[in-house]
Formats: structure tokens, sequence, C-alpha cells
């Protein structure tokens, strides 16, 4: 196994009196491409986001490296920036071109030049077949298009893992086969990705781990093969079950 | 109809004597609200953007004390310019002042204290109208910008104002406009713009109504060339509907060297019958694939 990039250690989450997640415990190791399955509301998208920051955990730990990035004092910018998310709604900045859309990032936060940013973004756009569009506006194009920026805009901060909030969840149907194609072409490449997901054919077919959570517990984890061919815990076997027919 | 024709002779006859006067006073109205305008969106936009800087509760106490006194201080400016006559505020900040000091301190010029007056009050309502354009964009682009490790000062500058200000420009074409008419208020203190001149040469003659005239047609002619200046300001920022692919793409860069015993190239020279040939030929062609789906 590869070297250990985040540690997640007794992660739990309250909204007011609502408890979201309680005491998650997972590592993700490099290389490792984990999706994450259940319910609606059972709390994968919080994970994830708690994850990025973007919420705050109410306890618990998580370790980038060793170095806990929950508390007082934790430089979030500068963690971020090595951990890329692609979200649900795309968030493709409105006010700018595809292109800008992927250079912005690099020149801001990472300092590079202006050069050396927009090849490092073409060389991303080409890989998710945007490059036709780098002069399009967000508005202009199709939701599966943005997100295969959304994409490129992600790798272009050269993350050490990135994060996938539902990534198909807002496309139509024909649309979702070219975003799940481009991630699958990433997951070969060995790119480090924690996917919460609906599409249980990507998490069986692409993913090195599948973890079901359920009720804002880690219910259930393990290779594809354990969790799809041979779930254990009951609440799994039944969230599986409506799969099942398709 | 007499009437008519005696309002255009007698707007005539006024506007041969004092017609540069008019001039004059419209002119310091345009200076006036333009420079006031132009202040006052600053002091909104500073109002705006401080009054956005998001705080929780694992920030230390001394930034959330802070935060939270300007939010105080910037409700407390806003309601007490937008909730008074501007009207008054002149009169009370022209002649407060030297009231206070004992006459030792007065506006030294016309020009600053009217300016001053509009400005604060411009920036009362833009702040309102900045921190609305600020709030009103989608969360979803303030985590984008997060996620790829932006601090809330490359957020708000890279991000979110440039989205904010083009929404609010309607209400900073509003505000200038309202400045374009408002302004005629700061006669009170004595500052001369457009109307202003209204009642000086009003004074000296009796013809109220035509120099009435002049005043609205005046006004009117500026707010509409503003407002049709403004429209074409915002479609410039919107920026063209319509974008150009960019061909990076190997198989296409191929597609004019094709060759194919019909299509002969572009510069042959072909008679009408053997150009008909190759269409009946494509149609069939295409016929004939399409049967056989």
């Amino acid at each position: 196994m590869g070297e250990t990039i985040l540690q997640i250690n007794h992660l739990s989450k309250s909204f007011g009196t609502h408890e979201v997640l309680k005491d998650i415990d997972f590592t993700v190791q490099k290389g490792d491409v984990t999706s994450i399955i259940g319910a609606s509301g059972s709390g994968k998208s919080t994970l994830l986001r708690c994850i990025n920051l973007l919420e705050t955990p109410s306890s618990g730990e998580i370790l980038y490296h060793g170095d806990n990035v929950v508390g007082r004092g934790v430089n979030a910018p500068a963690y971020r920036s090595h951990v890329g998310m692609v979200f649900q709604s795309f968030n493709l900045f409105s006010n700018m071109i595809v292109l800008e859309n992927c250079i912005v990032g690099q020149v801001k936060v990472l300092k590079r030049s202006r050069e050396e940013a927009r090849q490092h973004a073409m060389h991303y756009l080409e890989k998710v077949g945007m490059a036709p569009y780098i002069n399009a506006k967000p508005r202009q194009i199709s939701g599966g298009q943005k997100q295969r920026v959304a994409i490129a805009r992600a790798l272009a901060m050269d993350p050490e893992v990135l994060l996938f909030d539902e990534p198909t969840s807002a496309l139509d149907p024909e649309m979702v086969g070219e975003v799940l194609s481009v991630m699958q072409e990433l997951a070969r490449e060995g790119m480090t990705m924690l996917v919460v997901t609906h599409e249980m054919a990507f998490a069986r077919d692409v993913s090195t781990h599948v973890v079901y959570m359920s009720d804002g517990v880690i219910c259930e984890q393990g290779s594809p093969e354990e969790v799809f061919g041979n779930p254990q815990k009951e609440s799994t076997k039944e969230f599986l079950a409506r799969f099942r027919s398709n | 109809m007499d009437k008519v024709i005696k309002l255009g002779q007698d707007i005539v006859l006024l506007w041969k004597n004092y017609g540069s006067a008019y001039l004059g006073g419209v002119w310091n109205t345009l200076a006036l609200a333009t420079v006031a305008t132009l202040i006052g969106c600053i002091i909104g936009l500073v109002c705006g953007i401080l009054n956005t800087i998001p705080y929780t509760k694992q920030d230390p106490l001394p930034k959330r004390f802070l935060l939270k006194l300007i939010r105080i201080i910037i409700r407390a400016y806003v309601e007490l310019f937008r909730g008074t006559p501007m009207v008054l505020q002149a009169v009370f900040i022209y002649y407060g002042l030297p009231y206070f000091s004992g006459n030792t301190m007065r506006f030294e010029s016309m020009w600053m204290a009217a300016i001053l007056i509009v400005s604060i009050n411009t920036g009362a309502y833009m702040a309102e109208s900045v921190r609305g354009g600020i709030i009103s964009i989608d969360p979803g682009q303030t985590e984008g910008a997060k996620a790829i490790g932006m601090t809330h000062v490359q957020t708000m500058t890279s991000v979110i104002l440039p989205q904010a200000l083009r929404n609010i420009m309607p209400q900073i074409g509003n505000n200038f406009i309202i400045n374009v008419k408002d302004t005629s208020v700061m006669f009170i203190i004595g500052f001369t713009e457009f109307f202003a001149f209204h009642r000086y040469i009003t004074g000296v003659n009796n013809m109220y109504f035509p120099s009435a005239a002049i005043e609205m047609i005046g006004y009117l002619t500026l707010t509409l060339v503003f407002s049709f200046l403004l429209r074409w300001v915002e479609k410039k920022m919107d920026g063209s509907d319509s974008y150009e692919l960019v061909q990076t793409d190997a198989l296409t860069m191929s597609a004019g060297t094709y060759s194919h015993p019909d299509r002969g190239t572009p510069f042959d020279e072909r008679s009408k019958e053997h150009r008909e040939r190759i269409k009946m030929g494509l149609k069939n062609r295409n016929g004939s694939m399409r049967g056989g789906r």
C-alpha cells in the first residue's frame, strides 16, 4: 500500500441538534479510488465537504500527511489547494471563460506565471476534451461539458487527492457517460480519488474501495467485490437490492 | 395652439438671454452628480465589502468583535442618511460645522460641501445595493473558489465582485439619475446648479412657466441620455453572446486534405454535368445508408 494522504479520526458534524456525521474513521492512501455510496441524507456529501473544510467538523481530526487541519491556526486555503474538489453543481466561475477558469487558481494561489498556467490548463482541457471550447463562457456550454471543465480546473492545481461530490447527479442521462469516462481515465492513471456517487456501476467497476454510509456512520467498507458481491450488513443488502433490477 | 406658440417664443427669448446661464447650471449639475456618484459608489463598495466579511464561532474574539462593530457602525450610517431628507442634511452639515466650531471651521467652497453631502447620501444607498449584490451571488461560486485554495480576498476580487458589480450596474445607474435630479435641492446652501438658475432667472423676470419648461426638457434630456448610455455599458459588460471554437483536434485538421476519386480538389474546374452527377451520387449514397439502418 502507498503512503497515507488523509486520515480521518472520530470525525463528527452536527447542524444544530441534528448529528449528521457520527464518529467517522477512515483513511485515504495514495492511488486509492474510494467510492462513498449510501442513501440521500446519509451524510456522504457532508463528509466530503468536511474533508475539504467547506464545513467545519464539530469534533474529531483530519490528518493530512500526519498534520491536523481541523481547528484554529490552520491555513485552510493552503490545505485546500492540495485537495481538489468537483461539485454536483459545477460551480464554474461565471464571469470567466473556460480557459480563464482553469488559469485563475494557478496564477493567484500557486503563483505560476500566466504562460505556464495557460499551458498547464490547456494540457488538462485537452485531456477532458474541452480544448475547442476554451473561449466559451460557462453559460454557453452543456452540463456535461461544464463538469469536464470543472475537472480540468481541479486537475490544473495538481492536487494530491480529488474529491467528487455527486459529479453526475445534476446531469441529463446522455451526459453522464462523458463525465464518467473522464473519471475512469483519471482512475486508470493512478489519481487518488474520493467519489460520492449514485452510479453503482462506476463504484463497482472503477473504484478500489467502497464505503457504504447510512445515518451518518460508515456501515460497511471494503473492496468492491466484498461490498457488492457479499455484503455483510442487513442495511447494505437492502440498499444494494434497490439497484439489482437495473 | 396660440398658447403653445407663445410658450415656444418665450422659451426662445429666455434662451437667448440666459442660455449660457442655463448651460452653466447643467454643467454644474452634471459635474456634481458624476463626482458624487463616483465617490458614493466607492463608499458603498467599501461598506458593502466590510459588511460581508464572513466570521465563524471558531474565529478569535477580537476579530469577531471588530467585524460586529464595523457592521453596527455601517448600519447606523445607512439608517441615518437613508432616513432623513437630503435637503435637511445639507442645511444641517453646512451650517452645523461653523456652529459647533464657533466659526473657526466652515466650508471653504460650495463645491466641497455639495459633493460631501451628495456623496455620503449616495454611499448610504449604495452600501445596501453592494451588500445585496454580493449576497445574491450563488454560494457555489464562493465554494468553487475556496476549493481551489483561494483566500477570502482572492475570492472577492477575482470571482465575487466582478459578478456583483455587474449585477448592481442598474442600481448605480439608478443612483446617478436620482443624483442628477436631486442635486437640485443643493440650492438651499447656495450651490448654483441647473435648478438654481431657474430661481435666479425667474427672480429677474416673471416667466416662471417657460423657464420651468426649459428645466423639464433639460432634466429629461440629461436622464434619457444617461439611461441610454448605462444600458450600452451593461451590454458591453455582458460580452459577446457567441464564442469561437478553437480547433485543436488533430482529426479535424485533416478534413481539407481528404481525397476521394469523385471529389477532386476545390481548385478543379469541372463541367456542370459532372457536378450534377456527383450530387446525384451523394444523394443516392445517403439514401441507401438510411435505408440500410
